[in-house]
């Protein structure tokens, strides 16, 4: 490999690299920390943001932001609570659920269902409407939280049946099964988008819609049905999520937008869509897990570890921004745009 | 006012500019005296922007000197040519349009109370009375995007007026514009001649030329051909002098096809108001058609439209005998159409996918596989396959296309179109900023495509381009297919055709 080559490959994987540094931060600083446990307790912590953030990563490839995740996950856990649980008296800001106890395997499609409903609503208001895909999701994201305040009405419900938790908090061994199925969509998606049309159009559409729409195929299709799938993968966290936690509470899922956000753009997909990777995604998840963890177990001040977050996202879009310097081509600017009076 | 005791307004003196391989001026030297509309004309590249941009203190020349008003420069700034009276209206005009008229004409010294509060009815009355002394009317509390686009022009020319413009550069002001605007236009252009303004007038409708200039001065690639009373001169003869006596047709490397015995693309009585009318039109199993025009023509929205990019009108269009109708590209490479896009950034190539994608996208469907796995063995055949063919000049396939040369980008486009094996392929100014080589290589690209069969339509403001490489030519002047030249036969000489293009037939009648 020439020197340029072992640049342009850092450039790519750095964030891969800023993992292993800080990893070893923490095992220089912590006593104990480089053990099998702790490993598993930070692929845990990453299971949940893991499977948002695929979403959110698709989303952004196409050129748009998905918002309204971590209101489908406000609204799918409380429902399936509700769904499934005896009926109580909300006692202490406890309560039960409607009382009809669906079965798991019947509340399970319905959480499915509607995380895709709403993806194809966003999907059909941001490209068939022409609506602002940020001000949708966002609005979406009031409504759908809004919605599961009115039912919960603020109440944990707690004791969801051990069938249901079974993604979240079951183990094979000592391995959670939610951080092997996490890890199983990684490697699907990341397969997906690199070698199936479907993927290839993807990146298309958030590299150029125009150009995209010349080559045959529709922008608006494969926006929509980015956040199809978007929604289905926040449905899916959502039973990981409730699974774990094994009740609702209300306002779960809240933070988790930005969380997603920041993870795929540390991990190098572009805000304004068409480049990146599932790959770096979840590195960016990791990164996140990681430094959470760690500060956790350093105790440090929680206030502080926000801080930390925001800092390290502002770092992330600094190198971002930094690498088109880089790599002149990545640019979407046309050269001819300025005028040089020569006709 | 200052009253010079000479009329003269602009003299430039002996002005050059060179760019990197490109003399773009040679000793250009051109005078405008008070109360004269100097007509500026020349084919795409003779060097009027270039002239222009200096004039404006945009660009500065190599040598020579321009005087205005009896001041001297050899460099000038943007706003030392604004403040000797220079303006400059541009084609596509740029200004604030939620804003009304009056606070565009007032805009920065509003009329304020003593509690520094706008005094909007002494706004008003003052950009009512400005406006009344150029003989123009206007509703001043009207926003300036409720205007029609003379209204705004006029506005733009009003405004540079308030700013004591002596000389006033007016650029395609006319370009699709109906005739009833134009004459209110030139209505308030000839108002302001008599007051003593200067204009330059640049346009490729000659008749207006005609029309409306004193005098006019023709560029030939950067040299000045003449400057003449328009009086003297005639159409073929301004043509003549715009395009030279070193036009010779060039050589066609393949003999031109026979007449059409297959067609392949039938447009029959096509219209869509405002565009185009009773577009008819053959074009027969690897034949090659121009089609040239003025921008505005027709002939954009034309290849447009039958690719699903923009509305076609009503009429028929077969392909191969089948009807065809296409309102997405999706549609038209399904029936076999493919369109080289005239802006490759917009819609030919995305560019930060690597050249392999850029490629294949049309063609995706047929590489899959089941689950819609893309077959990359078959893929990557296939574009090396390309890139051999066509010479795209790359270091790998998984270069990005954004950072290939331009004459490369548009072979990664032609390969792409090439992928779907169109029956027809429109062409939209195939070597539009693309090096010589690059250009000699796309000639020889078409030309295979068309021995293979594929119908080809070339739409070029480049005529010599066209007569290189089709077997006909049409010409399409203001929505109609006006002429039609046949390549090869001693009449059809590029005088005739630029005549055409520039709706000389009309004038000759």
């Amino acid at each position: 490999m020439s020197r340029n080559k072992v640049f342009a490959f850092v450039l790519d994987h750095l964030i891969w690299f800023v993992l292993l540094l800080v990893w070893f931060f923490f095992i220089i600083y912590i006593p104990g920390y480089l053990s099998i446990n702790n490993a598993i307790n930070i692929l845990l912590h990453a299971s949940v943001l893991g499977l948002l953030t695929i979403g959110q990563a698709i989303v952004l490839l196409t050129g748009n932001f998905d918002l309204s995740a971590e209101g489908t996950v406000s609204l799918l856990t409380v429902l399936a609570a509700y769904l499934m649980l005896p009926y109580r008296e909300m006692n202490f800001a406890q309560a039960g659920g409607i009382g009809w106890q669906l079965h798991p395997f019947i509340v399970i499609p319905i959480m499915l269902i509607i995380g895709i409903f709403i993806g194809w609503l966003n999907g059909l208001m941001i490209s068939r409407l022409r609506m602002n895909n940020f001000i949708v999701t966002l609005a979406m994201q009031l409504f759908l939280r809004g919605i599961a305040m009115v039912i919960s009405m603020g109440a944990i419900m707690p004791g969801t049946p051990a069938l249901f938790n079974w993604l979240g908090g079951g183990r094979i061994a000592t391995i959670p099964i939610s951080v092997v199925f996490t890890l199983l969509l990684y490697v699907l998606f990341s397969y997906i988008l690199k070698n199936t049309s479907f993927g290839r159009r993807l990146y298309a559409v958030g590299g150029n819609k125009d150009a995209a729409r010349a080559s045959g195929f529709s922008p608006k299709r494969y926006v929509t049905l980015a956040y199809i799938l978007s929604g289905f993968m926040a449905a899916l966290a959502s039973w990981m999520l409730l699974g774990r936690l094994e009740a609702s509470i209300p306002n779960l899922g809240q933070g988790f937008t930005l969380e997603t956000v920041a993870a795929a753009v540390i991990g190098g997909v572009a805000l304004t869509g068409g480049a990146g990777s599932i790959g770096g995604a979840f590195a960016g998840v990791l990164l996140l897990s990681l430094i959470d963890h760690g500060l956790n177990l350093m105790q440090v001040d929680p206030f502080f570890i926000n801080a930390v977050r925001g800092a390290i996202i502002l770092i992330a879009l600094f190198i971002e921004a930094q690498k088109l310097r880089f790599k002149p081509g990545v640019t979407r600017r046309k050269a001819s745009a300025a005028p040089t009076g020569q006709d | 006012m200052e009253v010079n005791t000479s009329n003269m307004i602009l003299e430039m003196k002996d002005v050059s500019k060179a760019f990197p391989g490109v003399q773009a001026l040679s000793d250009i030297s051109i005078s405008v005296v008070e109360g004269e509309i100097h007509g500026l004309v020349g084919k795409n590249g003779a060097g009027k922007s270039t002239l222009m941009a200096i004039l404006m203190g945009i660009q500065q020349s190599d040598t020579g000197s321009i005087s205005i008003s009896g001041r001297t420069f050899t460099t000038m700034s943007p706003q030392q040519a604004l403040d000797a009276g220079i303006a400059y209206v541009p084609q596509r005009i740029n200004m604030l349009g939620s804003l009304s008229v009056a606070e565009n004409i007032l805009a920065g010294e509003m009329p304020t109370n003593r509690f520094g509060f706008i005094n909007w009815r002494e706004v008003y009355r003052d950009a009512e009375n400005r406006l009344s002394q150029l003989g123009l009317k206007l509703d001043v509390r009207s926003r300036v995007e409720g205007l029609s686009v003379v209204e705004q022009t006029m506005l733009v020319i009003a405004k540079a007026m308030f700013s004591n413009a002596r000389l006033i550069i007016l650029d395609e002001p006319t370009a699709a514009l109906p005739r009833s605007e134009i004459d209110r236009l030139f209505g308030f252009v000839r108002n302001l001649k008599n007051k003593g303004v200067a204009f330059i007038y640049i346009s490729h409708h000659l008749e207006e030329v005609f029309e409306i200039c004193d005098q006019v001065t023709i560029l030939r690639n950067g040299f000045l051909v003449a400057t003449q009373p328009v009086a003297s001169l005639d159409t073929p003869s301004l043509i003549r002098l715009m395009v030279g006596e070193d036009v010779k047709e060039f050589e066609r490397t393949l003999p031109p096809h026979p007449e059409v015995d297959q067609p392949v693309l039938t447009v029959k009585d096509l219209v869509r108001r405002g565009h185009y009318e009773n577009v008819n039109l053959t074009i027969g199993k690897g034949e090659v058609v121009g089609l040239a025009g003025l921008e505005g023509s027709g002939a954009a929205a034309l290849a447009m439209g039958l690719f699903g990019l923009d509305r076609t009108g009503l009429g028929s269009v077969t392909i191969n005998g089948k009807s065809f109708q296409a309102s997405e590209p999706e549609q038209a490479f399904r029936q076999g159409v493919a369109y080289l896009p005239q802006d490759r950034y917009q819609y030919g190539l995305i560019g930060i996918r690597p050249v392999r994608e850029n490629i294949t996208y049309p063609i995706l469907n047929r590489l899959t596989r089941l689950f819609g796995l893309v077959r990359s063995d078959k893929e990557k055949q296939i574009v090396q396959d390309y890139i051999d063919k066509l010479g795209i000049i790359t270091p790998s396939m998984e270069q990005l296309a954004s950072l290939l040369s331009g004459g490369n980008q548009q072979k990664v486009v032609f390969a792409k179109l090439a992928s779907i094996s169109p029956s027809v392929l429109l062409l939209h100014e195939p070597t539009q900023g693309i090096d010589v080589q690059a250009k000699i290589d796309i000639y020889r690209i078409v030309l295979e495509l068309s021995q293979q069969g594929v119908a080809i339509l070339i739409i070029s403001s480049e005529v010599r381009e066209l007569l290189g490489i089709c077997d006909r030519i049409l010409v399409m002047y203001q929505g109609k297919i006006t002429q039609e030249f046949k390549v090869g036969d001693p009449l059809t000489t590029p005088h005739d055709i630029l005549l055409a293009i520039e709706g000389g037939a009309y004038v000759a009648e």
